[in-house]
Parts: C-alpha cells; sequence; structure tokens
C-alpha cells in the first residue's frame, strides 16, 4: 500500500476549509468528502447564520449512509435530518433521533468552526467509508 | 392458495417530485400522473404507486417512520381470492372493494390487498453468456457489451418487512396464507414464498423494536447481472446513495444492488434468483456478514491503466 491510499484510511487533520460560508444555501443540506474517499462522509446543514455539521452515518446500521441523493440529507420540509435508508428523523441542531428506527440514538457531530469566512474541520477526522 | 407476490406498492409521501424522479431514475415507467400522485411500472405491470401522505383514501399508517401504506399481492384466480376472503373473515375484517380485490390487515397490522393479478407475461430472452463448455449463449459476432441497453426492471420481486414479532407475523402468513418457509435467518427472520411462485423468497422479515416497524426495502428484478451492474452504476453517476452492493447474497444465490430512495425505503436490483418449490428442505443459519453475501463490491469512478506515470517529472 502506498502512502496516498495509506492516509486515506487513517484519521488525520484536515488542512483545507470545506468551503466559503457564504456558498452555502440557507435552510439546505451539503455532503462532504474531506479525506477523499469517494464518498460524502459528512454533511452540513445552514440555517441563517449557524451551520451544523453531522456525519454521514446513520446510528441504525454500522456506516450506514443517509442521503438519497448528492447533497440530500432533509426531509421535505427542511426542517429536519432524515436518513432516506428507513425514514428516520434527526433534530438538525441536536442530531437527536425523533422517529424511525433509530430512537433514543444520536448522529455523529464533527466539530467544525467558521474563520476567514469559511468553514473548517477542527481536529482529527476518521475515515467514513467502508473497508 | 395460489398468490404469486406483491403487484404493487402504495406509498404515502410528502415529496411526490422526488419520489416520481427517483422511480423514473431507477428505471420504472410512469404509466399513471396526477395531482394525487402517479404509478410506476416494471415491465410486467407490477409496481409502485404514490399518494400523498394526506390523501384520505390510503389506509392508514403505521405510527412510525414507515411511508408504505399498502402491500397489494396478485392471486392466479377468483377462486383464490374466496378462498382468503373465507379465511380472512373467520377473525377480521376483509373489505371487498369496488374493482373486486381484498382489502385487510395482518397480525401485526400491515395493510394487505389481494386481486387477480394484472401481471402481464413476459417473453424475453434471459441475460446470454459464453461458457467454454457450454454451448454458446451468443452466437458469433453477437455483442454482450453494451453501454447503451436499457436495463429495465423486469417484475417485482420481493419485500422485506421490520416486524416486532417474527414468529406471530411468520405463523399469520404461514398458517393463514399458505406460504413456505425457503431459509432462515435465526433471530432475524425467515425467507418465504407464496404457493404460486417458485422464487426463492417474495417476503423477508427481521425482527426490531416496535418502533422500527415498515418496509426495511423492496426489490425488482433485473434481466441478469449485466444489467443489474449497469442499472445501478448509471444510479451512482446520477448522484443517487448506493447503500449495499453491488454483491451476490447466499440465501436466494441473487445478486443485489441497494440504494437509498425518497420513499424512505431501501430499493434494490436483484437479479437471477434461486427457484424451488415443494421438494425443497429450508436452511437455517444466524444471520452474519458472511452469511449474507458470497461477495461484496463497491462502485468505483470508471478508470483505466495508460497516461503518463502520476509520478514523472518533465
Amino acid at each position: 500500500m502506498n502512502a496516498a491510499s495509506r492516509r486515506r484510511f487513517e484519521p488525520r487533520e484536515i488542512v483545507e476549509p470545506l468551503c466559503r460560508f457564504g456558498d452555502l444555501v440557507d435552510g439546505k443540506s451539503r455532503g462532504f468528502d474531506p479525506l477523499g474517499e469517494g464518498r460524502d462522509t459528512m454533511f452540513l446543514v445552514r440555517r441563517g447564520d449557524a451551520v451544523h455539521a453531522w456525519r454521514n452515518h446513520c446510528p441504525h446500521y454500522d456506516r450506514a449512509r443517509m442521503a438519497w441523493k448528492k447533497d440530500e440529507f432533509l426531509d421535505p420540509s427542511g426542517e429536519q435530518v432524515m436518513c432516506f435508508a428507513h425514514g428516520a428523523l434527526f433534530a438538525i441542531d441536536t442530531g437527536e433521533c425523533t422517529l424511525g428506527p433509530c430512537l433514543g440514538q444520536s448522529l455523529t457531530p464533527v466539530e467544525v468552526e467558521l474563520r476567514d469566512g469559511a468553514v473548517w474541520v477542527k481536529g482529527f477526522y476518521e475515515p467514513g467509508f467502508r473497508r | 392458495m395460489r398468490i404469486i407476490g406483491p403487484d404493487e406498492l402504495i406509498f404515502g409521501v410528502d415529496d411526490l417530485d422526488a419520489c416520481r424522479t427517483f422511480l423514473v431514475d431507477y428505471g420504472l415507467t410512469e404509466v399513471d400522473r396526477t395531482e394525487a400522485g402517479g404509478s410506476y411500472h416494471a415491465l410486467d405491470g407490477t409496481g409502485v404507486t404514490l399518494r400523498r401522505r394526506d390523501d384520505p383514501a390510503l389506509p392508514k399508517p403505521l405510527p412510525t417512520a414507515s411511508m408504505l401504506r399498502k402491500t397489494i399481492y396478485g392471486v392466479e384466480d377468483q377462486e383464490t381470492l374466496d378462498q382468503i376472503a373465507a379465511e380472512l373473515d373467520k377473525d377480521r375484517e376483509v373489505v371487498r372493494e369496488a374493482d373486486g380485490s381484498l382489502s385487510c390487515r395482518d397480525d401485526l397490522d400491515f395493510a394487505l390487498g389481494f386481486r387477480i393479478t394484472t401481471r402481464k407475461k413476459l417473453d424475453l430472452p434471459a441475460e446470454l453468456i459464453n461458457s467454454p463448455g457450454a454451448r454458446p449463449g451468443r452466437g458469433p459476432n453477437v455483442i454482450g457489451a453494451n453501454q447503451d441497453a436499457e436495463a429495465k426492471p423486469r417484475t417485482l420481486s420481493h419485500i422485506v418487512y421490520f416486524v416486532p414479532d417474527m414468529d406471530r407475523m411468520t405463523q399469520f402468513y404461514i398458517d393463514r396464507l399458505k406460504f413456505v418457509v425457503t431459509d432462515k435467518f435465526t433471530n432475524t427472520g425467515p425467507f418465504l414464498r407464496p404457493q404460486a411462485n417458485f422464487d426463492h423468497h417474495v417476503l423477508f422479515m427481521i425482527q426490531t423494536p416496535a418502533y422500527m416497524q415498515g418496509l426495511e426495502h423492496l426489490a425488482f428484478h433485473m434481466q441478469g447481472p449485466t444489467e443489474l451492474m449497469l442499472a445501478g452504476s448509471r444510479m451512482v453517476k446520477m448522484g443517487y446513495e448506493s447503500f449495499w452492493g453491488p454483491g451476490r447474497h447466499k440465501f436466494g444465490s441473487n445478486w443485489f444492488w441497494y440504494f437509498n430512495s425518497p420513499l424512505g425505503t431501501h430499493v434494490e436490483y436483484d437479479a437471477d434468483m434461486d427457484l424451488h418449490d415443494g421438494e425443497w428442505v429450508e436452511r437455517e443459519t444466524p444471520m452474519s456478514a458472511e452469511a449474507a453475501q458470497l461477495f461484496l463490491f463497491e462502485n468505483v469512478e470508471k478508470w483505466a491503466p495508460g497516461g503518463p506515470p502520476p509520478g514523472k517529472k518533465d
């Protein structure tokens, strides 16, 4: 295994911002693949001046992917995160499951910060792709 | 009791447009589209019907996140319908609908319908392969690889329910509707086929807590593994979320590829499922990743060897 593919499967610091805050559409979600694994492993939801960041892992199954299409992580009302595997709903701000297969469980948060008008992942980021 | 399998699944959804787009991109044909919803068919006329969640004509929803509102089974003839009515009349309300179909609920409150099947008989070629030692599936100059092949789902294959009481549900389908267990994952659930279908399963169940009750997935049969791969890779290219696959299951032997969907359930392509008759003796094994599949792959972007070495300095 070469250095590049080894890095792909190890936690590391993300040295580039995910995106500019202004590029996020208010009330919408967007997926990101910070380690270049070939699949979005986290997503952001912008609500006004706030941004919420969650891993693309439904707590129902190990590393289950949630969107139904690229960047589509919210229910039709845009008020909750939805897992399109089985319809589970989650609060956008707390990640807590409110209905469906994951009741009593929560989404996994990603620590992010806003700096210089951009969204940055703080600390080490774990790969999310199944191996 | 000559039940064939699910003919139609009815959903009550919030985002009709997203569901319509998904089902058409998946490969079903839109045969009906109104303000109220639409119908989406495989080649034999089996399929999915969409309605708005608050449509008063729909059976009441489950108290969970499931959007499935009714499973309608196709049966061979009126005699079978009469048998089902006589059997289920004993302990539940069975409604005779204006179109001649029956409506009721099963022992765990899933809404069911039964009607004389509306399936069209298909007369289509299997996937044709060439294998040394065997008579060629394709003769000289017949090409196997076609990037633009249609890859349409042929028929509704099976459904999988999350159920809070697997044993009670299994007994209902066996005792009352004469389904047969082909194989079983211990503590997970049984694979069931009805009397008028040799497919390994048209119904599978997964034991879960009550708050999960609903539809785990639905699946349509494709022509063969190549069409399954073609259809699935097109879905990925369109931005849809692959959930599991492509791979090949052990029980049932069917190839599989599952996608998330705006219907709040997985939608699967399957191909080349085993057939069984009354001679078959059921197998049982604990559910595990090893038991669930012969092999599992993951789609990646197309790549080919060639071009300049990436490390080369000029």
